[in-house]
């Protein structure tokens, strides 16, 4: 009886032990479904252009062709652009091509008259129709093909004018105003 | 099934033309202005070919030429409101328009311009400059609008005439004097 009591003791602890051994295989690993996150990251195209001054004067002779400006302005075109875009432009130009520059008496200036030279190139009328101000009253100054390593990018124009009084021989003495426009477009 | 086949491909074709006007839409920056200021100042100027004259003097002639003819170039930038350009030629003192300095005095009224080989004209006239009766105007040019910004010329050749008043009895001498040519625009 005895050994039947010790027997059965021992054999209740080896079944103990035998079921603490068994539990890691009852604590596997269990994972939850997957909740997502959706995330969103806009990074908007932009652009601008901004002039290194805003104000230029110009001392006339009459009938000739060579009135320089007082001071050459440096534009700098930034953008950021998206991957559809083909090429960023700078233009310049008036909202009218008769009266570029005028008295307010009735003697204009026109933007036949009035040349720009960019990066020291050659002095260009402003006689294109380009997409802003009026009609015949522009000039592209610059066009910037944009490929793969430039959709941000940036280029400075340096901008020198020129005022042609050789068709104007008769321009009345006078305080002749106007106002140039400078703005860039990405398409 | 056809219905819903034709308007999932509707659907999809509006898909794609929506991106694609999406994509070619223009980015334009801000405009930029520049104020320009033009100034043509008012001008008049008046220029000699020679500053000199000399007369060998015949006593009681009418004919004493002088030596050399000399050009006056008048030229002008005007404001738009002036209406004629004058120019004239004037002693300081009518009486004594050459002198030898000891009494003896050739008057204005005795000395004679011809502009542009026109008739020969005593300066007897109260011209905007000189003296009261020493003076001539040597031509009026109107403006316009065609020639607020011009020039002019005229040719000068002078006579001295001895044959008036007392002038006949000249003593012999050597007789100077100082004729002013000037340009004047009105109003």
């Amino acid at each position: 009886m005895r050994w039947r009591t010790k027997f059965g003791r021992m054999a209740l602890a080896l079944a103990a032990i035998l079921s603490a051994s068994a539990l890691p295989l009852r604590a596997q690993v269990r994972n939850s479904g997957a909740s997502t996150i959706t995330l969103q990251a806009v990074l908007n195209d932009s652009m601008s252009v901004s002039l290194s001054g805003n104000a230029v004067s110009f001392n006339l002779t009459g009938g000739s062709a060579s009135n320089p400006g007082s001071v050459g302005v440096t534009a700098t075109t930034t953008w950021l652009l998206k991957p559809s875009v083909g090429s960023v432009s700078l233009y310049a130009f008036f909202a009218s091509s008769s009266a570029a520059l005028t008295d307010g008496a009735g003697d204009n200036i026109s933007s036949a008259d009035f040349q720009i030279s960019d990066n020291a190139g050659p002095f260009t009328a402003l006689t294109n129709t380009v997409p802003f101000g009026g009609a015949n009253a522009g000039l592209m100054v610059s066009n910037t093909k944009i490929l793969g390593n430039n959709k941000s990018g940036t280029r400075t124009d340096v901008l020198n004018f020129n005022i042609n009084l050789s068709t104007l021989p008769s321009l009345p003495a006078g305080t002749y105003t106007g106002t140039l426009t400078i703005q860039a477009q990405a398409i | 099934m056809k219905t819903r086949t034709l308007f999932r491909i509707g659907a999809l074709a509006l898909g794609m033309a929506l991106t694609t006007m999406a994509s070619a839409q223009a980015i334009n920056s801000g405009a930029q202005t520049i104020a320009l200021n033009a100034t043509l100042a008012e001008s008049l100027t008046l220029s000699l070919s020679a500053n000199s004259v000399n007369f060998t003097l015949a006593a009681g002639s009418a004919a004493n030429a002088g030596s050399t003819n000399i050009t006056a170039t008048t030229a002008w930038v005007l404001k738009p409101g002036r209406t004629a350009v004058g120019v004239y030629a004037y002693f300081a003192n009518a009486a004594q328009a050459l002198t030898d300095g000891a009494g003896d005095n050739i008057p204005s009224s005795a000395f004679f311009i011809s502009d542009n080989a026109g008739a020969s004209t005593a300066l007897t006239s109260t011209v905007a400059f000189g003296a009261a009766n020493g003076g001539m105007q040597l031509a009026n040019v109107a403006i316009t609008g065609a020639n607020k910004n011009s020039s002019r010329t005229d040719v000068m050749a002078f006579n001295i005439n001895l044959t008036g008043g007392t002038l006949p009895q000249l003593p012999a001498a050597t007789y100077t004097g100082t004729l002013n040519i000037q340009a004047q625009v009105t109003p």
